[in-house]
């Protein structure tokens, strides 16, 4: 694969500059910044396959901190964080698919493939983290549609599949089978309404999970808006990552970024997190929390942060012209609201809570770490792998 | 109309002649309107949570807390008759060992002395309980006579219920590499049998007793009225998050001994309500999003004939941008 990569960098018909052709003689004998990144995210991957492994043959309880009074740690809260960020494919698809928005085109394959990588990961870290992973599917057979996890599941089954019909356009392309790619293509303009729909749903009903603990959750997160949050921070994590995935995938390229549609979904996100912020403000007005903050807890900082530095400040740096045109402040605003989404759902699911009956306080183990990483560098992993040898995106013609 | 989405037999446990509940179901059922109905009804057929008002005939417990004396037969009872480990050991708290407890805990009484209270704890068995609500697949029902029970098979050890329930009641066996929930079921299987739940039977003070739950309820009522000074005005579990079938009177105000203050209104009710609009939610978003991508398409020039050909030459052209092709 990687001798394909390198052959096919070289072909390129696109004006290259003096580095590139030493590149070329010097390639076959240079430690490539790619291998070290692949070798570091492999080592990662083993690493955690190996935790997980363990974990699924020792049990919970010896591999976990997890109790009854937490019984959700870690990987209920990357898991979130991670269907928020992968809420890339579903906005990338709905800006160019659905409001068809072509400008932002070059966004699209590396956000879907995120997305798609990203739901793939969630699916892992939940087999681990569900107490029976051998009856995973017990919810196709036994419904209860009063239960925001059995849509959550339902959903999140639909849309990877949606996901997959999305992505395979730029495989098929690559090997060549023109025909089946035309007909996944003819489907794409159902296909983008179903997978839109299918997100709106779980992204929403991850906040209605929460719902059902008003007598847990502390009342800075919860709110009857909930929700609403979550669907407008999956939106504002949605084009983040988009953003990320584009400006990485331009990188690995080494093609020149084009900072109109990088400004574009910037507005786009600091109008939807304007309306967050408002609903957000708004809720805790509402139920008088912002004027009753207690500043020695604890939760009113991290609560604090999260709003802040998490939403407020990215906001105003997307919204603020001058300041969005800045290729740092293009890194930064993205990575803040990813940031600070990863810190609501972190917040809702372990910060915000208090059990009914205490238990010893949750300390993440060796292995539950071990293997969120792990999963995580194997979806970056495969994204990488993706995006830099086997799907088109720096406009090389030479697919056949 | 959630509750109507039985297209097939309804369960027998559905008490459909109760009045409000039909009333409810069947303006639910008008305000979701005939698309969202055909939405919900080709999803088929699902496992109904939510119960409704408390049946007449439901039995409950009643725990006096002053006749308690902290010797612990119920918790044993418990334990052998669930078939725990280790059936001689007195249990200090809820797990998925021993599903019920004898909290010892030392407040002090209306006069400011030091007054040593014990209070067994285990399923609240709620009138309409969270845990049910929340399940993933269903494996926890509410028997219109009063336990709520668990089926084992299904559950896939997602342990949401523990989040739901507002008691921090629903244990999971965290030892166990294939651990499951385990919980208080009101002695379900005794009382088919016509027996009393275990504990009850086992109480040498007579401070569990079992019977229908309106009469319970009455009875607590009179022992409080008829006993002033003894025990606070309140039967903790009457209306608490919905009500429960265990109901307790003691010595001091609850909350001193650890029980969750809840309001009136079961804890799900947020929740059901917003899943209920799920059809709503999806058929309005679909349709918003088929218009809008019809609309914008038409206006591009992009009517849905040459959606294939938009996308690649798209594609193409944004490909060519992307590499600093501009040419
Ligand atoms: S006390 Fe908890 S576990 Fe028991 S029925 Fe109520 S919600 Fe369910
Ligand atoms: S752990 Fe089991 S009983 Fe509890 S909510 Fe999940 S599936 Fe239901």
């Amino acid at each position: 694969m990687t001798a394909q990569g390198i052959t096919r960098r070289h072909y390129q018909p696109e004006p290259v500059g003096a580095t590139k052709l030493n590149e070329v003689e010097a390639a076959p004998f240079r430690l490539e910044p790619g291998m070290v990144v692949v070798g570091i995210l492999g080592f990662l991957t083993v690493m955690g396959v190996a935790a997980g492994l363990a974990r699924l043959l020792i049990g919970l309880g010896g591999t976990t901190a997890l109790s009854d009074s937490t019984s959700w740690g870690i990987w209920i809260g990357f898991d979130f964080a991670l269907i928020a960020f992968s809420g890339a494919a579903f906005t990338m698809a709905a800006v160019v698919h659905i409001f068809h928005l072509h400008q932002f085109q070059p966004v699209l394959r590396p956000a879907l493939l995120a997305g798609f990588l990203g739901y793939t990961a969630v699916l892992v870290l939940l087999l681990l983290d569900l107490g029976r992973p051998d009856r995973f599917y017990n919810f196709l057979l036994y419904w209860n549609l009063h239960s925001p996890l059995f849509e959550i599941c339902c959903c999140v089954l639909l849309y990877t599949t949606v996901l997959v019909l999305e992505v395979a356009p730029d495989f098929l392309e690559k090997f060549g089978w023109t025909k089946v790619r035309r007909f996944v293509l003819w489907l794409m303009a159902p296909v983008t309404v179903l997978g839109v729909t299918l997100s709106t749903l779980h992204q929403s009903t991850l906040g209605t999970l929460y719902l059902n603990m008003p007598h847990r959750v502390s009342a800075l997160w919860w709110t009857p808006m909930l929700p609403i949050l979550f669907f407008t921070s999956a939106v504002m994590a949605g084009l983040a990552m988009a953003i990320v995935a584009y400006r990485t995938a331009v990188r690995i390229h080494q093609s020149p970024e084009e900072t109109k549609v990088i400004q574009g979904l910037m507005v786009g996100i600091g109008g939807v997190t304007l309306v967050y912020l408002a609903v957000r403000v708004g809720a805790l007005i509402n139920n008088g929390e912002l004027f009753n903050l207690d500043w020695s807890a604890m939760r009113t900082w991290l609560a604090t942060i999260e709003i802040v530095l998490g939403a407020l400040v990215p906001a105003t740096i997307c919204l603020v012209p001058a300041w969005r045109r800045r290729p740092t402040l293009q890194w930064v605003a993205p990575l803040l609201i990813l940031a600070g989404v990863l810190m609501n759902r972190f917040n809702a699911t372990l910060a915000s809570q208090t059990a009914p009956v205490a238990g010893s306080a949750y300390i993440p183990s060796m292995m539950e770490w071990m293997s969120t990483i792990g999963i995580l560098a194997m979806a970056a992993l495969a994204w990488y792998i993706c995006v830099r040898w086997l799907v088109r995106f720096d406009g090389s013609h030479e697919a056949h | 109309m959630t509750d109507s989405i039985h297209l097939g037999a309804l369960p027998e446990n559905v008490d459909m002649t109760c009045p409000l509940m039909s009333r409810r179901t069947f303006l639910k059922g008008i305000a979701a309107g005939a698309g969202a109905l055909a939405v919900t009804a080709a999803a088929g057929g699902g496992a109904i949570a939510s119960t409704g008002p408390v049946d007449p005939n439901a039995m409950a417990m009643l725990v006096d807390l002053t006749r308690c004396t902290g010797c612990n037969s119920c918790a044993l009872a418990c334990k052998s008759t669930n078939e725990r480990a280790e059936p001689t050991t007195i249990p200090t708290k809820i797990d998925a060992n021993a599903y019920s407890f004898v909290d010892v805990r030392e407040v002090s009484d209306v006069h400011g002395a030091p007054l040593k209270v014990f209070v067994k704890r285990q399923c609240m068995n709620c009138v309409d309980p969270a845990c049910v609500s929340a399940c993933t697949v269903g494996a926890l029902t509410k028997e219109p006579g009063g336990p709520v029970v668990y089926e084992s098979s299904k559950c896939i050890g997602c342990r949401y219920c523990q989040y739901a329930c507002p008691y921090g009641v629903p244990a999971y066996d965290w030892d166990n590499p294939l651990g499951l929930i385990h919980k208080c079921e009101m002695c379900a299987d005794r009382q088919a049998e016509g027996d009393e739940p275990a504990c009850a039977e086992a109480c040498p003070n007579g401070a569990i007793r079992f019977g229908k739950r309106s009469m319970l309820l009455a009875e607590a009522k009179a022992t409080i009225a008829s006993n002033t000074g003894r025990y606070v005005n309140h039967v903790y579990g009457e209306h608490e998050a919905g009500g429960a079938s265990v109901l307790y009177i003691g010595p001091v105000p609850f909350a001193a001994l650890g029980f969750p203050v809840l309001g009136d209104e079961t804890i799900t009710h947020h929740g059901e309500s917003v899943m209920r609009k799920t059809p709503i939610v999806a058929l309005t978003m679909a349709s918003l999003a088929a218009a809008m991508q019809f609309m914008t398409g038409r206006r591009a020039k992009h009517a849905h004939g040459e959606f294939v050909a938009a996308v690649e030459q798209s594609a193409d052209v944004s490909n060519r941008t992307a590499s600093g092709d501009h040419s």
